[in-house]
């Protein structure tokens, strides 16, 4: 188990971490999703104990890591910039771990758990090459290697899959959680990949600057988003953001487009309703919107549609199947189906903060 | 056909550059050779003879020249041993942490080669006197550390400066203490840097002058004031004097031949990135 609690920490006058709080639970494989500078691997390294936060607890497995060295806290971390020793050779980098004198192995046993761990990131035939010869995509493997070599109380992996390229990162995710020791391990998993984090993370955390906005599984993120802006981080294409006024039974957009979201907030209230573009269809039961098509651009099986809403400007995208969207030409009328209860609701967008999400009633 | 016209003026300049340079060399070469009875009569025409260095090495004259090059070896090899165990910890200590004073404490050190060595070699020759150091091993190696530290703490800070901390914070979580980390892998990874500022260290030890002039007599003296000795006497023998200082020439000659190699990459690592 890790715990973070009230973590401070500031680089002169740079504010890295902001009270954050963060739980990951025994065993849990956990997503720390965030842009650059959110204050990602600053969390990681203070749970290593190579940041010393300026005021707040780190607990692991309940004990307080307060004055506790890094060697001492038994966690294995992968950095971002693989950190592998230049002058040694793949196999000696995996080795380290297991040579030192807090995971010491006897030889024999040592190789037999390199070789496991080689076959297991398919790295066997480069143990002999000095790391400086290998490509971003095998000395990250080698550096997610020399993590999984050993026991450890926690995984800490700091975008272990970001060098790799788009197919072999996609065998390496489905893989990555199939690993035994994974499995077994409470995992700490930094990304800015927001498909990384729905497809690994038992749980996912949101970090944006130096504070967690929310925390849940990948169904409560998907479908209770905090904000606007963690809305805006899952999914792709984009959620639909549509700036409306609450208004008697419902939400009025431009182009007299109309809503059925029911809402407590009061009528005049500047919102934003969000509609994921999976969740609007060419056709069938729900709630009819009718536009006109901007474009469309093929995805492969799918289409996205862009869709002119009502008389006016705004903007909204979908993805349809080929079939139903192959037909489609710009300024076509379309008339669009979503269901009221995929509509979410934001408060609107202020400068100082993204809009909270507001509850809808049925 | 003027560019061929400018490659030849630039080859004659080269060629001009290298007489000027080389001249004293081989001028001291063929004072080197000659016999003493006609070092004033000639210059070029001579007839050449190693009896120059025989003298010189042979320990003749009462001048222990030999001993002098040893000495010369064990002091300037000695200090920068000393610099070594003592500067690489500092250096690698004020690259990775900021402590209070740690600024101004590097630049201390860095000022020991500001002021001329002159303006501390009267007090220094009295407490060697007194603390019995005046003309011995432990006293020449303990002044020329004001040479050889600052230089060594000043160039390895900036090897370590430039090796990743990722690294050793990598060796910490493999269950490596930060002693080991430091001796397993930052200190692995300047050696080309530990090679190339031991020799220059080296070099600026063997050449200095003023403090085995004043700091030693006899005992610990080194080549450096030693070649000197030949010019003293009724009839100043130029020749001895220039075969031993060739013959000084040879060590850190010697040395900068076989680890050229690391040279020219320890002195470029810190520029260029990778």
């Amino acid at each position: 188990m890790i715990r973070l609690s009230g973590i401070r920490k500031a680089y002169g006058k740079t504010l890295a971490l902001d009270e954050l709080e963060l739980e990951v639970r025994e065993g849990e494989f956990f997503c720390l999703l965030g842009p650059s500078g959110a204050g990602k691997t600053t969390t990681l390294k203070t749970v290593a104990g190579l940041e010393r936060p300026d005021s707040g607890t780190v607990l692991l497995g309940g004990e307080d890591m307060r004055g506790v060295e890094p060697y001492d806290r038994g966690v294995a971390m992968c950095f971002e910039s693989y950190a592998l020793y230049p002058h040694r050779s793949a196999y000696d980098n995996l080795a380290s771990p297991l040579r030192s004198p807090r995971h010491r192995l006897p030889a024999a046993e040592a190789r037999q758990r390199i070789g496991a761990i080689a076959e297991l990131l398919g790295i066997s035939g480069l143990l002999d090459r000095p790391v400086g010869q290998l490509s971003n995509g095998q000395r990250q493997r080698v550096a997610l290697g020399r993590v999984l070599v050993r026991p450890a109380r926690a995984f800490l992996l700091d975008e272990p899959l970001s060098h790799l390229d788009a197919k072999l990162r996609q065998q390496m995710r489905a893989e990555l959680k199939a690993i035994g020791a994974v499995q077994r391990t409470t995992t700490l998993y930094v990304t800015h990949d927001s498909v990384e984090a729905l497809a690994l993370g038992d749980r996912i955390g949101v970090i944006r600057e130096g504070r967690i906005v929310q925390t849940g599984t990948r169904e409560e993120i998907w479908y209770r988003p905090h904000d606007t802006e963690v809305a805006r981080a899952f999914g792709r294409p984009r959620i639909n953001l549509l700036p409306g006024v609450v208004a008697e039974g419902g939400v009025r957009s431009d182009g007299g487009v109309e809503l059925p979201v029911r809402t407590r907030a009061a009528a005049g209230t500047d919102v934003l309703v969000g509609i994921r573009p999976r969740d609007l269809a060419l056709g069938g039961e729900g709630h009819e919107l009718t536009g006109t098509v901007y474009i469309t651009e093929v995805l492969g099986r799918s289409v996205e549609v862009t869709v002119r809403l009502g008389t006016g400007q705004r903007r909204v995208s979908l993805v349809a199947p080929r079939a139903d969207a192959a037909r489609l030409r710009p300024d076509d009328p379309v008339r669009l189906v979503v269901r009221p209860e995929n509509l979410l609701l934001f408060e609107a967008d202020r400068p100082e903060r993204p809009g909270r999400r507001i509850e809808t009633q049925p | 056909m003027r560019k061929r016209a400018l490659g030849w003026l630039g080859d004659a300049a080269l060629i001009l550059y290298f007489v000027f340079a080389l001249f004293p060399i081989a001028w001291m070469v063929i004072l080197s050779l000659k016999p003493a009875d006609q070092l004033f009569s000639t210059y070029f025409s001579f007839s050449p003879t190693l009896d120059g260095y025989r003298t010189v090495l042979g320990d003749s004259e009462g001048i222990p020249f030999v001993r002098f090059f040893v000495n010369s070896l064990v002091v300037s090899v000695g200090a920068v041993a000393l610099s070594l165990v003592v500067g690489l910890p500092a250096a690698y200590a004020s690259a990775r942490w900021r402590f209070k004073g740690s600024e101004n404490l590097m630049f201390t050190l860095l000022s020991f080669r500001f002021a001329p060595e002159l303006t501390v070699i009267i007090p220094l020759f009295v407490l060697y006197q007194k603390l019995g150091l005046f003309d011995t091993y432990v006293g020449m190696v303990w002044v020329l550390q004001l040479v050889t530290l600052p230089l060594i703490v000043w160039i390895m800070r900036s090897y370590f400066a430039d090796l990743t901390p990722e690294l050793e914070q990598a060796a910490l979580l493999d269950g490596y203490t930060r002693k080991q980390a430091f001796f397993k892998v930052a200190l692995p990874l300047v050696k080309p840097g530990i090679a190339a500022v031991s020799l220059l260290a080296f070099i600026f030890a063997w050449n200095n002058f003023v403090f085995p002039l004043i700091l030693t007599s006899n005992e610990a003296q080194t080549v450096t004031v030693g070649a000197l000795s030949f010019l003293g006497g009724d009839r100043p023998k130029y020749n001895l004097t220039a075969a031993a200082a060739l013959v000084s020439v040879v060590p850190p000659l010697l040395l900068a031949l076989t680890i050229q190699r690391y040279l020219v990459r320890g002195l470029s690592f810190g520029a260029v990135k990778s």
